[in-house]
């Protein structure tokens, strides 16, 4: 009977065992401390909602649970084992196994118990130096207030004697400096002195029992970081530039930004960055950085195109950083203004001598068009009789002598006179018989406007001029009234001028000479001809007929 | 170390995340259990974690809340990522390649944080639960979290440059 008890018994002990190891859900830890000190020991991760739902804990194999009895130098609190103190035998695996509605989670926990290292701050402080046995690494920061924490392990309704801080194994005495607050110790303005050892002490006090727990604790000074709050970007600075359609461009952004930051650098248009745009052509290039100092970093990131087109120019290209942003704009080059420089007045030029040229060519047409349409302005009352005194030579041929007189006395009349309303005064026809000569020219230039000489080559005249003091008187009349102009007719075309007279090679250079050129028919002579165009534009400005009102 | 001029060799950083040792306020380390961020104190055989960050790209994003980042654990393919679970959001640990998460145009909010720094403290806020912060329990060894009570939980973290 009793050995069926027993075996009873043990079958629903290996069925519990079973059903625990078979429903629950496993996890393993891992853990390392120090002995000689209080310790708490618990797991991280709990899956099951209420964490202290219903725990049992286990050492190694055991299935003996832990004990509850709070006098036991390791019982279980709760969701801990508390070990006071800890112990290098209480290295091991231990089990928390959880249970809650249904649910079950067992949890390994795999400690190592470390032994005691030794103490660093020499003889001197022998009391400190076989109990500093945490080593713990904290991090300070150059220039601003640190925080160093004294980590102890909390126990459940335990206490802490406030606590002390030792720099380099000496008691910190600076209270302005270092300011000591719960666990923390404050450093202020921290510089590379603060850069040390440091120990905190203090007292724990658990079911009336006291320990004393000493960490050490190593540092690493870091730069102090978060200098530039936002990125700066040099180039580009919202400007445009010159840019060739078709050629390939590369433009770099560059930016200055804090080593701590975490900013994007990107460049973008119409709202999409670069990387995204999915273009061949359009491409954003690789980031580089050069360190600043010890603060800052210049990057630079480039946007290249294969060729620029007409879309890219006027939209901007946006470089950005955090929430820095900065663009570029592109633009068509500026006319080459050298060129302009060199070519303007060339083409300046051209124009000028062809409005001249051309002036030329038609200004008698327009002088001519000009009286015919102006004419009523133009006439003015002068005090003169005649448009033009009529001056001409008798040829000693006779053939010449005859279309002299054709010329001067038929051909002259009827297109200055009749055709164009010119009044001509013609020596040898306008003169009356019996007056002297010399009066006669020097009362009848006076009275005139133009003077005509009619010009035949030296050597077939009777001497034009050399003899004859009548055309003598006439020329310097006509030099001396200086508003007087001369026409210069040649009556057939004259090659050397070498034997006229001084007087005449004079006017032809000052007024040039005219070359008759239209026949001795009467009754054919047009006005319009070139030949009379040139005469009436020498001629001086007359009301005309009614019927002549064009050229 | 160089002082006051910049070095001239430049240094062409391709894509790739910015390595940074974290640390709580309360001179913690993450260490990683199970796929599970733990805060313990830098005792020897603590093996801490780095972080790698990437900048989300996503240019809809709000502008004003800080730099939205992508959170990865160093030599590992986990990334941070805020979940619902039952009626609030919890942190998860999950595979992912940080880069391809940078690669993409449209961020996947879950995985984005909002990185705020005021001098050399910095925050971690969800973009997917605008309000929540990554935060480390007072209580020493427990997994790191998300809270949105800000005054309770810490959530001030060192996250200094590895250089």
């Amino acid at each position: 009977m009793v050995i069926l008890s027993w075996l009873l018994s043990g079958f629903i002990l290996a069925f519990l065992h079973f059903a625990r190891s078979e429903k629950c859900k496993v996890s393993t830890e891992s853990q390392h401390f120090v002995a000689g000190q209080p310790f708490a020991l618990s797991y991280t991760i709990i899956e099951v909602k209420n964490n202290h739902g219903n725990v049992t804990c286990y050492k190694n194999s055991s299935e003996t649970p832990i004990t509850l009895d709070r006098n036991s130098r390791v019982h279980q609190y709760l969701g801990w084992i508390l070990f006071l103190p800890l112990t290098l035998e209480d290295s091991g695996i231990y089990q928390f196994v959880i249970r809650d509605l249904g649910s079950c989670q067992k949890i390994f926990v795999n400690l190592t118990v470390q032994n005691r290292s030794s103490g660093w701050c020499g003889d001197s402080n022998k009391d400190l130096a076989g109990l500093a046995d945490n080593h713990n690494q904290q991090t300070l920061y150059l220039g601003t207030t640190s925080i160093l924490v004294c980590h102890i392990v909390t126990l459940p309704n335990s206490t802490l004697s406030p606590t002390q801080w030792y720099k380099e194994c000496k008691p910190i005495g600076d209270k302005k400096k270092y300011i000591s607050r719960h666990l923390a110790l404050y450093i202020e303005n921290t510089s590379t002195e603060d850069a040390a050892k440091y120990l905190c002490r203090t007292k724990l006090t658990y079911m009336g029992k006291h320990y004393d727990i000493l960490n050490r604790i190593s540092t690493t000074l870091l730069n102090k970081i978060g200098g530039r709050k936002e990125p700066e970007i040099i180039y580009p600075r919202n400007n445009s530039i010159e840019v060739q359609l078709g050629s390939p461009l590369i433009v770099d952004c560059n930016i200055k930004d804090g080593k701590e930051n975490l900013n994007h650098r990107s460049w973008s248009v119409n709202g999409t960055l670069v990387d995204f745009l999915n273009s061949t052509r359009i491409k954003e290039g690789i980031e580089s950085n050069v360190s600043c100092g010890e603060k800052y970093y210049f990057y630079t990131v480039n946007i290249s195109f294969l060729e620029v087109r007409q879309e890219d120019y006027n939209r901007p290209f946006i470089c950005m950083s955090g929430s820095s942003a900065a663009f570029i704009m592109f633009k068509h080059p500026a006319p080459n203004v050298q060129g302009y420089l060199i070519g303007g007045p060339i083409v300046v030029l051209c124009v000028i001598v062809f409005v001249m040229c051309t002036y030329h060519i038609v200004k008698v047409d327009i002088v001519l068009w000009y009286r015919s349409t102006f004419h009523s302005t133009l006439s003015k009352e002068d005090g003169k009789l005649y448009d033009a005194y009529v001056l001409y030579p008798k040829p000693k041929i006779e053939s010449q002598n005859q279309e002299m007189n054709i010329l001067v006395l038929k051909i002259l009349p009827e297109v200055l006179e009749r055709q164009c309303g010119y009044r001509l005064f013609i020596f040898g026809r306008d003169d009356l018989p019996g007056q002297a000569v010399v009066n006669v020219i020097d009362e009848n230039i006076k009275l005139s406007r133009r003077l005509i000489i009619i010009l035949v080559s030296e050597s077939s005249s009777y001497g034009l001029l050399k003899n004859m003091s009548e055309e003598q008187i006439t020329i310097y009349n006509a030099l001396i009234h200086d508003g007087m102009k001369v026409i210069l007719i040649e009556l057939e075309k004259i090659l050397d001028y070498t034997d006229m007279p001084e007087s005449i090679k004079y006017l032809k250079q000052k007024y040039g000479v005219l070359q008759w050129r239209g026949g001795y028919t009467e009754g054919l002579q047009s006005a319009k001809t070139k030949f009379w165009k040139n005469v009436r534009y020498h001629m001086p400005p007359k009301q005309y007929p009614s019927s002549l009102d064009s050229y | 170390m160089k002082t006051g001029n910049c070095n001239s060799q430049a240094q062409e950083a391709a894509e790739q995340p910015n390595f940074r040792g974290i640390r709580d306020i309360h001179q913690q380390v993450l260490v990683l259990q199970e796929k599970t961020l733990i805060a313990v104190p830098q005792d020897v055989d603590v093996h801490p974690i780095s972080m790698m960050s990437i900048p989300c790209r996503d240019q809809s994003l709000e502008k004003d809340k800080g730099n939205p980042i992508y959170l990865g654990i160093a030599e590992t393919e986990l990334c941070l990522c805020c979940e619902e679970s039952g009626e609030q959001p919890i942190l998860k640990l999950k595979e992912r390649d940080i880069m391809e998460l940078y690669r993409n145009q449209k961020a996947e909010k879950s995985f984005v944080f909002y990185r705020n720094a005021t001098g050399n403290i910095s925050t971690f806020e969800s973009a997917a639960y605008p309000g929540w912060f990554i935060c480390s329990s007072v209580e020493k060894g427990k997994p790191i979290t998300i809270t949105k009570d800000v005054g309770k939980n810490n959530i001030a973290f060192y996250f200094d440059p590895r250089d």
